[in-house]
Order: C-alpha cells, then structure tokens, then sequence
C-alpha cells in the first residue's frame, strides 16, 4: 500500500494512553483486571476500537507474575484475540520502541502498547537477585541494593553531594506525585523523614530507593494517516535509541550510566536535535542517585549537577509527574513516563506548562540500571 | 482516572503459591576452574592473550575487551576495596585482587561500615568446610600491612566443576480479584461454580472475566453451571515430573460443564485405570466429587467421576 514510499519511514504518532492509578497493593484486582480496565479505556476519545488494533505488544516479568510466559493467561484481557501479538520482557518503553518500529516500517497502522506490574505479589529483592550471575555474583549477596548502593556512594563523594540533597530531591518527587493524583500515596514524607527512614543500602535510605507500585498502562500508537484523523492532537515520536552496558556491574564505567548515554544520543540524532533541549522530560530511576544519573547522562544538566534542576536551572520541566521514585511499577515504568509526557504535552494546563513543545522520556532496566531506551516527542 | 478494577471488593486472602525450581547450572570452562580451585584455597583468574587484560575472579570473555583466548593465572588472596555498601545481605564491597584489571562483589567481614574506607588493603577470609562456591571465601577483611601480591601462572589446575546443583525458590500471594474472588468464594462457601455470561447472554464463561477475550466487550451476569459435564479432550499421564501433584498414572481432561462454553481441567478417576482408554473419551458424561475440605480451590473438586453407572 506504501509502495511509493517504502524509503521513507511512515511517522508514528501517539494517539492515546490510559493507566490505572499506581498503588503500593492493588490487592483486590488481578493482573487482567488492570490490564483490562487500561485497554478498555484508552480507545476512549479516539475513534478507534479493539478491531482497529494490527498488532499488541506487551511488556511484565514472568519472575514478578510467578507464571511462565505469562502473557498468554493476559491474552484475552489486553484484547490480542487472533492478532499478532509479541512480548517484550524488558520495560513497556522497549514494547513501544517495538510497536513505533513496526508502523514506521510500514508493516501497520495501529498499535497496542501495554505494560503492567504487580510487584505487591512477589519479592523484588529476589526479582532483582534473579537477574545475577549465579556463581559470582548471587552467592555474595550482591543484587539491586548493593548496586544502588555502590553509585551513591562514588556519586555522593565525586561530586561533594549529601544525603540531604537525596532527601530534597526525593521530598519534591514525591509531593509532585501527590499533586497530579495518579500514585496512591497514603501519607506525604518530607525531608526529613526521608533522612530518617530505615538504612537500605548505605548510604540511601528506604524513601531514596524508588518506590515498588502495582500498575497497568496502555498506550495507543498509529501511523501519521491514522493519527491524523484522531480527534486529538498527535504527539510525534521523532527519535528513539536503546543501549544496554555490560552485565557484570564491576565491570561499568564507575560513576556513569554509559548506555544512557548512548540511547540519548542515538534518540536526539535521530531527531535531529543538537541539544536536549525539550520542554519535558520524564525518566525513570531505581534510586534519587541513579535519578540525578540520569538527567546528566541523558545531557539536562553536566555531570554532577543535576541538583540544579531542582532549582528551577534550565528550561526542562522534569518529572511533574513525580517520577519513579514514589511509584515505580517495575517493567511499566518507562511506559507510564511515555504516558505521562504525552498527557503533559496534550494537557500543559494541569500540570502548569505554557505550550510545551516537545519531551524526553526514558526507561530503564536491569540490576544497576543495566539498560536504557529513550524517545523523544514532539507536537 | 479509570473505573476502579477492584470495585467488588472480596474478603480472601491472596492465595499464596510457591515455585521451586530445581537447576543444575554449568559455570563452564573458566567459573568451573575458579570454583574447584577455592577447594585448594587458591584464586584463579584468567589472562587474556590479545589485551593482557588479568581478570579475577577468572571469566571466559574480558569485560573489558571481549577476548575470548585466555590462559588461567593464580592471583593473590590480597587486594584493595574500591567501594562498599551495607544492606540487608550484610556488608558488601567491591574488590580488586592485586593485579587485576577488573573488580568484582563481595562480603566485608570482621569490620563494621564505619571502619571502610574506599583503597583500603583486605585479605581474603576462608570458610571452613564450603567448596565449589565463591562463598569459600567467607569474605574480605581489612588488612592494613597486606604486601601487593603477584598474578603467577597456575600450576596443576585443578578438574574444573562441571555441574553445580541449585534452587531457585520465589513466593507469591496471588490477588483474586473481584472474578475470581467470587468464583472461588462460592465453590468454598456453597459448592457451586458459578461463570458468567457472554456479552450476548448466550451460555457462560468459566473461569468468570471481567472482559469477553474474543468480543473485548464487557460480560454479562453471573450464572451457575451444572456440575455434570462432558469430556471434549483427554491424556493418561503415565510420565513422572517435578512439581506433579498425584502418582501416574491418571487421567487429565477438558470437561465442558453444562451450561458453559469453555473447557475446565481436572482429573476423572474412581475406575480402575487400567479401563481408562475404554471408559474415557471424547463424548465421556462426568460429575464432579467434592472433598470434604473446603479451601476455596478448585482442588476442593477432588475428581469428576464417571455419571454412566455400568461404564465402573
């Protein structure tokens, strides 16, 4: 059908998204009945319906579910009834990496992206243990924590940073989460209870680890021909990159999230940006380090500084909605940042912004934060 | 926000499961060198030949450069500590054995977090009676005077480890939510199994969903289904595997309950099973047997038995 055109990539657009509310527990609901709840929400306003969808692509754990292959129990709920379906045990924003990928080679039209987590059912310490070596590494004790450990540790002395600005920049993640209402939070915490939570991994403290929250989030994508009939503003997808480092952690740069790096520049080449300088960004983190980590690798702020973010320094509005750090529903989380960027750049009143124009949005995954995708968006 | 997915709230517990998996891992030619050599208190690494690349503990591929040719090296049991952590698995550091390129994770003993400093010299600590595993070496400890020892080639290595046998338990609670929390609750409760309609009313879906998997529209209302049924597919299990709940052999099969459209698996016995071919097969009338348990599962079903009195 795109015969004419089979050397130009199709632009991709996305076009709706829908999420639950991210809770510590959903425990009076299965994972179908979140994932169900997003998928038949997120058609709503579009025009579009379940039999418009060419293709479905999900993004859980088998380890965090308990089951294996554990979406073909979800098949039903996320509407892949005889359709091409795929599976992406990575974060949600590797699935739309995926999806976006599909319908800008021209091989469809409108894609379902969904990405769900119910960590409340599992231990994510053994989660994250999983993911180790086995011989040199599980043994020790060494996972997620010890590595989450080891970056703030080298952060905070490379960079003469202090445990109290970990618990302002967590202080601030949170009441911004509390304000745009999409993270079920029972009781804010402020600096100083952040200081005061329990020892985690030293020297972050329990409220400075990202928050693990049950989720569901469902994200429509559909070439520029489709996006454009859709009531709503299209918000463009203009470049994405992916990178993933070395597995032995010891063995990674000290200090630097080199795949960050690498998948921010490849999104922003792609682009055609010199310079990240988007209206918003949304990223994930497993800890207030990693966070800071990352806004420096994806170029918001020099190494070291990212703290001046917080200060109002530079023209990116960064995690209004609050971030990873009180809700990071593990294998969604990237997913619920590409969500949130789009609902920022369709809804800039609610969250304050004057016409914003474009976003980074980034996910992450892996002990250490081995891996990362990110996309940049325009309007 | 969304309509809330847990708006019928139910009162049971999430059901706990657990998973036990049984591995027996290969660490393969450099790991199974490292691991059997612990046994003489020795450290192995691996010094590969394009880069001089030392790596410790031993690897197959550098880290750093990717080689893959490599011969083995015996390192010092001394080496510095270039960042730690303490969490709930104790004291945790990483170590650069004396003359390694890289370093690697492991326990802090005989210490307390205060008393680390990043560049302090540490010696290994031996466990006494562990072999075959990294955690030969209790740990690392400070050693301030600790002289820099010396990479030397390893002279008769040890047979490398070839299987290391391991277990993999994860633990689960398992949320029913609002279908299957009342599907289960019933069969507890009154000993019905309840599905619900179809978006067109017509027949039931068991288990009971909140969404028809074909349609993807909402269902329609709670119906109960017979507790009689016919048997659409059937197997003996005469094989022996990890995680099986009764002795082969025994038959599983696809009952359609009356009244339902889709297919339940349980068991069908209460027969010699050596008349299992000639007494059970597609077409086969089935009742279902209660347990006088009642857990709230479908093991509550101890068996479907057979409603043709002459088939026994």
């Amino acid at each position: 059908m795109r015969n004419s055109r089979n050397l130009n990539m199709d632009r991709v657009a996305v076009v709706a998204s829908a999420q639950t509310e991210l809770r510590p527990r959903w425990s009076g609901a299965q994972h179908v009945d979140l994932i169900s709840a997003v998928v038949a929400s997120v058609f709503k306003g579009t025009g579009l319906s379940i039999d418009d969808v060419d293709f479905v692509i999900d993004s859980g754990s088998d380890v965090l579910d308990g089951r294996s292959i554990s979406n073909c129990g979800f098949l039903g709920a996320m509407g892949a009834h005889h359709k091409e379906e795929s599976r992406v045990e990575e974060d949600g924003l590797w699935a739309a990496l995926y999806g976006t990928t599909k319908i800008a080679a021209g091989g469809a039209q409108v894609g379902l992206i969904i990405a769900y987590s119910k960590p409340s059912e599992s231990d994510v310490n053994l989660f994250y243990s999983s993911q180790c070596e086995p011989f040199y590494q599980r043994p020790v004790g060494f996972d997620h924590r010890a590595a989450s450990g080891i970056q703030a540790q080298r952060y905070l002395a490379q960079h003469g940073r202090t445990p109290a600005d970990l618990a302002r920049i967590t202080a601030k993640r949170w009441s911004d989460a509390a304000r745009h209402g999409r993270v079920q939070i029972a009781s804010l915490p402020g600096e100083s209870d952040v200081l005061s939570s329990a020892n985690v991994a030293a020297p972050l403290r329990a409220l400075m680890m990202a928050r693990p929250v049950d989720g569901a989030v469902a994200v429509l994508l559909a070439s520029e021909e489709i996006a454009r009939r859709t009531q709503r503003k299209p918000v463009w997808i203009t470049g994405m990159g992916a990178s993933t480092d070395r597995h032995s952690f010891a063995a990674r740069k000290a200090g630097a999230l080199e795949a960050c790096e690498v998948a921010a520049r490849s999104a922003y080449a792609r682009a055609g940006w010199d310079k990240p300088g988007a209206s918003i960004a949304e990223v994930s983190a497993s800890s207030a380090v990693s966070e800071l980590m990352v806004l420096e690798s994806l170029g918001l702020a020099v190494p070291g500084r990212g703290m001046d973010l917080l200060n109002g320094s530079g023209n990116t509005a960064i995690n209004l909605s609050g971030g990873a750090l009180p809700a990071d529903p593990i294998m969604a989380t990237g997913l619920v940042r590409l969500s949130e960027a789009v609902r920022q750049l369709t809804c800039p009143d609610i969250y304050g912004l004057e016409s914003p124009s474009s976003a980074i949005v980034h996910g992450a995954g892996g002990v250490g934060m081995q891996a990362h995708c990110v996309m940049t968006l325009e309007i | 926000m969304l309509p809330k997915p847990d708006t019928f709230p139910i009162d049971m517990a999430p059901l706990k499961s657990d998973l036990s998996m049984p591995y027996t891992l290969t660490p393969g030619r450099a790991a199974g060198a490292f691991l059997a050599e612990l046994g003489q208190r020795r450290i192995v690494g691996s010094r590969f030949k394009k880069s001089g690349n030392v790596v410790v503990p031993a690897q197959d591929f550098c880290p750093l450069s990717g080689d893959s040719e490599f011969e083995f090296v015996e390192a010092p049991a001394t080496g510095t500590l270039t960042t730690f952590t303490e969490t709930a698995e104790g004291l945790i550091g990483l170590i650069r054995i004396d003359g390694s390129d890289v370093d690697f994770p492991h326990r802090l003993v005989d210490t307390s977090l205060d008393d680390l400093r990043i560049g302090m010299r540490v010696e290994a600590v031996w466990a006494d009676g562990i072999d075959n595993s990294i955690l030969a070496i209790a740990g690392f400890r400070s050693s301030p005077n600790a002289p820099v020892g010396m990479i030397r080639p390893l002279t008769d290595p040890a047979q490398a480890v070839e299987v290391i046998p391991y277990r993999l338990d994860l633990h689960y609670e398992h949320a029913f939510g609002p279908y299957y929390g009342r599907l289960f609750d019933e069969i507890k409760t009154q000993r019905r199994i309840m599905g619900v309609r179809t978006p067109d009313g017509e027949g039931a879906l068991l288990p009971p969903r909140e969404i028809c998997d074909v349609t993807h529209r909402p269902t329609g209302t709670w119906v109960e289904v017979k507790q009689t049924g016919t048997v659409r597919a059937m197997s003996i299990i005469n094989l022996e595997f990890v995680g099986q709940k009764q002795a082969p052999p025994y038959i599983y099969a696809e009952i359609m309950l009356d009244g339902a459209l889709t297919r339940l698996i349980h068991t069908v016995s209460g027969f010699d099973m050596s008349r299992a071919k000639e007494l059970v097969k597609p077409g086969t009338r089935v009742r279902a047997v209660w347990r006088e348990t009642q857990t709230g599962s479908l093991d509550d079903i101890s068996h479907f038995e057979l409603i043709d009195a002459d088939a026994k």
